[in-house]
């Protein structure tokens, strides 16, 4: 009996870190929260394992790390020329053919759930743990067979020279780098950013800090463009704005995204409405409840939908900052402490 | 040991608490100054409790400050004189050993700073288990000998309590206490601010929600039709009156089974020689009785509102003065300095109340075997035992006699009742200035938030009668009820000024009908002080005399704001 390798994202949850990656299985967690996801289907490691099993590929890449002895190690210019090799090789095999087939049936029933035979979608890498170099987004991407392209265009970013450099570093296998792989509909992005259940500059827990610009999440995400800025303040849901003039945004075009610039009737308006804004926080609080620890998420507001079934999830992760805040926030107080016995 | 004569027999009678009795002459050897605790000890203990408290409130206190490594003190030493307990500070000697101490106590101390909740709901979890553990045992059907494990086991549970007690208030008030310092150096207020008090109010608490299920059933109690029958009973006959009353049984049935779960108490919080609400739910029904005269919705839950709203504006506005680098430190400390009233309020519920409800019922157990074998004559002579004597008679009652030593220090303990115990004891030469001075430089945050509590700052210009501190801010003006015992609360009117030495969790309920309060001793983690702030009502504290010189229907204004006490009427 063959081995499972593709699932619905409603199948997937945290449990599933291992099998499809964290992104697949956090966005699996979000569905059974009850959040709105962008539905969609995942590759698990299994599907990785099985590409470089059944076309000799692993082995290949196997020997040929072996062949280039120790000295990888040391030289970055033979990891480059490494990361060149593996991924030509990778590109130079394409997937079996049961596989391209259950990738586009997946594809087609995904299409035909959304009513778009086309359906754009975005094609994500999902690694169990985050390593620099990996990750790999493909966005607007429409038909199987461009599906199936990007999914091994993700699978081959696990033999990026930064990855490649990692593996060595760490003193990890470095032929063998298993990812899952996301693919998920298109949201029609009308504006998009992220939110965090933490202030990060100061570890403050007490606010939330939301940031959005028009267009895909892309712009905020990458850092390109400063944002509309709201904290809200968790307790009284009171809003202070920063809001910045947005010139530039991220947009799909044929085949991808292109940046592009923000119609001027749209660059001094805030990007979302106050009732988006409090929607925004109320998911992002019962998630970091559920969780247990602040948490960091990407949202888009869908163009097409009434509020709030347009307020769509993409990402939701454990928001990394300050437990070194905290500590020095303790350390402060402990010995302040100390000094009251000393008056 | 003394030699006593009952009914003209030679009694030798042991002292109440075996090691612990007050000895002039040693004990002021070892400290200049035992104060009374005249929260706890007034009017005079019985034996058996006495017993008790001094025995294991001493141990959960050199226990606590053991535990956290409190730098400079090391606990408390208490003394049992005439009903009354006595303590006195156990301070760190060398500077060498501080030192030391303080090193722990950085470590000892950061749970309550990272995970203060977590901390306190273990050791509650704790407790409660082992309350279950005494209730597991059928009292009536057990044999001797389980009765009396169970008596020993109470004895265990009475030092638990003590420990967690001690551990859990000696950490919190240090983070209190820093809170209020860093107010007085950052803002320039303290914690008889009206300002700080709406920082750390609009929160719930167990005793509080014991009052709203109270307000709940009364109710219910309206919407059955007993509305009337209740308000027509005196407060003696209430549990009868209802019983008797069309759909009553069923009410009262439902009533007990709340008592059951929440009527682990006393009236009086340190005794264990009336009634629990279990026993008795005459003082659970008066305060239902009382929700009824008033009226009107549980208001308390409004204010919390209204409360919650205003420590949002005041923490937003004290948030403002502070340096944006400064504001997370601060804000964990305010954090810590809102849950110390919560555990105020809590630790006398599930604490205090509820072991000594254990208690009762263990001793209680213990003297209906003893009356049965005919050691002693009825039940509740047990509290002028004490365990040893309670030891030798419990397997089989019936080779002894207890009744002389009963007897005995029944005869002394009402003799004790008859004089009030004197507030300190000084060794010569050593005065009340000094004996503060001590408590004030030792650092102790029980000393500084209990015993010391806020000296009232006396201005002449106001012209007052009494001055006392504020624990709650406000202006009232109206009839004064003087309190002196728990059984006289169902005798306050809505719309009065409450006069009282102390309060107590049973008392919550009055204060929502009544216009302020006035205590004798308090601080502002005390108990009046707390819910007044709640219930947005004025608070003035540390009077010494309230009791004393104003009068039950005395027309009296009072200003908690200036700390000020005017008798309208002479």
């Amino acid at each position: 009996m063959a081995k499972k390798w593709i699932y619905a994202l409603e199948e997937l949850g945290q449990e599933h870190l291992e099998l499809v990656g964290k992104k697949c299985a956090n966005l699996g967690e979000m569905t059974k929260l009850g959040m709105r996801v962008p539905p969609g289907f995942a590759i698990s490691v299994d599907g990785f394992e099985k590409y470089m099993k059944g076309t000799g590929l692993g082995k290949r890449i196997e020997n040929y790390f072996v062949s280039q002895g120790d000295d990888l190690r040391k030289s970055i210019q033979k990891q480059m020329g490494a990361s060149r090799v593996v991924k030509d090789l990778i590109m130079a095999t394409p997937l079996p053919t049961d596989m391209a087939e259950a990738i586009e049936k997946n594809y087609e029933a995904l299409c035909a759930r959304c009513g778009d035979a086309n359906l754009p979608v975005a094609v994500r890498s999902s690694g169990a743990v985050s390593m620099p170099g990996q990750m790999e987004t493909y966005l607007n991407v429409r038909g199987s067979a461009e599906v199936t392209r990007r999914v091994l265009e993700v699978w081959e970013s696990t033999f990026n020279t930064r990855a490649i450099a990692f593996r060595l570093e760490k003193g990890m296998p470095v032929a063998k780098a298993p990812i899952g792989v996301a693919v998920i509909k298109m949201v029609n992005a009308k504006s998009a950013g992220v939110v965090l259940t933490v202030v990060p500059t100061n570890g403050d827990e007490d606010n939330v800090v939301i940031e959005g610009n028009w267009g895909l999440g892309e712009s905020v995400v990458s850092g390109d463009i400063t944002p509309d800025n709201f904290i809200v303040n968790k307790a009284s849901l009171d809003i202070e704005y920063k809001l910045h003039k947005k010139t530039k945004w991220v947009v799909p075009t044929g085949n991808g995204t292109a940046k592009a610039d923000v119609p001027s009737h749209l660059q001094d308006i805030p990007c979302l409405k106050d009732d988006e804004i409090r929607e925004l926080v109320r998911i992002a609080l019962n998630v970091e409840k559920h969780f247990g620890v602040p948490q960091d998420m990407e949202w888009v507001v869908d163009q097409d939908l009434p509020f709030p079934e347009n307020v769509i999830w993409v990402q939701a992760r454990q928001a990394k900052f300050t437990a070194k805040r905290k500590e020095a926030d303790a350390d402060y107080i402990v010995d302040q402490m100390t000094r009251l016995f000393r008056r | 040991m003394t030699n006593v004569n009952v009914q003209n027999r030679p009694v030798k009678l042991s002292p109440a608490v075996p090691g612990f009795e007050f000895d002039e002459e040693a004990d002021l050897a070892q400290s200049p100054a035992w104060f009374l605790d005249g929260t706890h000890s007034v009017p005079p203990w019985t034996p058996l409790f006495g017993w008790f408290w001094i025995n294991f409130c001493r141990h959960g206190m050199q226990y606590g400050a053991e535990k956290l490594s409190l730098p400079t003190v090391k606990g408390w030493d208490w003394r049992f004189k005439n009903g009354g307990g006595y303590l006195t500070l156990l301070l760190v000697k060398t500077e060498e050993e501080k030192r030391q101490r303080e090193e722990r106590f950085r470590v000892a101390i950061r749970p309550f700073v990272e995970n203060y909740d977590g901390l306190w709901k273990s050791q509650l979890d704790e407790m409660l288990g082992l309350y279950g553990g005494l209730k597991k045992l059928d009292l009536d059907k057990a044999s001797n000998i389980e009765v009396l494990d169970n008596f020993e086991q109470t004895i265990n549970v009475c030092r638990r309590m003590w420990e967690v007690h001690m551990y859990m208030m000696y950490g919190t008030y240090t983070a209190y206490i820093l809170f209020e310092n860093m107010c007085r150096e950052l803002l320039q207020i303290d914690d008889t601010h009206p300002l700080f008090h709406k920082l750390i109010i609009g929160f719930d608490n167990k005793v509080f929600q014991v009052d709203k299920r109270i307000w709940e059933f009364s109710q219910k109690a309206s919407k059955l039709g007993l509305g009337d029958i209740i308000l027509k009973s005196e407060p003696e006959n209430l549990a009868k009156n209802i019983e008797a009353a069309p759909s009553g049984k069923k009410f009262m049935a439902a009533f007990r089974e709340f008592l059951n779960e929440d009527g682990w108490r006393m009236q009086r919080m340190s005794e264990m020689n009336m009634p629990t609400w279990i026993e008795d739910p005459t003082p659970a029904l008066t305060n239902l009785k009382q929700f009824l005269v008033k009226g009107g919705g549980f208001n308390l839950e409004q204010e919390r509102v209204t409360r919650s709203k205003e420590r949002e504006a005041a923490e937003k506005e004290v948030l403002a003065k502070i340096a944006p680098d400064q504001r997370g430190w601060f804000t964990t400390l305010l954090r810590l300095a809102q849950k110390s009233g919560v555990f105020s309020e809590e630790h006398d519920h599930y604490l205090d109340l509820y072991t000594h409800a254990m208690m009762r019922r263990s001793a209680l157990a213990v003297g209906r075997r003893l009356t049965g074998g005919g050691a002693i004559d009825s039940a509740e002579d047990i509290f002028f035992l004490i365990p040893d004597e309670i030891r030798k008679a419990a397997i089989n009652p019936d080779q002894f006699d207890l009744k002389p030593i009963v007897e005995a220090r029944r005869a002394e303990w009402q003799e004790w009742c008859k004089t009030p115990n004197p507030p300190v004891i000084l060794k010569e030469g050593f005065d009340m200035d000094q004996a503060m001075g001590v408590l004030v430089k030792s650092n102790d945050p029980i000393a500084l938030k209990v015993v010391v509590g806020s000296m009232p700052v006396i201005r002449p210009e106001l012209k007052a009668d009494l001055h006392g501190t504020c624990g709650s801010p406000g202006v009232a003006e109206g009839l004064a009820r003087v309190i002196l015992s728990e059984d006289q609360l169902a005798d306050v009117q809505p719309g009065e000024i409450l006069i009282a030495a102390t309060t107590s969790p049973s008392w919550t309920p009055v204060f929502s009908f009544i216009k302020g309060v006035v205590v004798d001793r308090g601080a502002s983690l005390s108990h009046a002080a707390i819910v007044g702030r709640e219930y947005g009502i004025p608070v003035l504290m540390n009077v010494f005399v309230g009791t004393q010189q104003i009068k039950t229907g005395q027309r009296i204004r009072l200003d908690a704001n200036m700390g000020a006490l005017y008798l309208l009427d002479k």
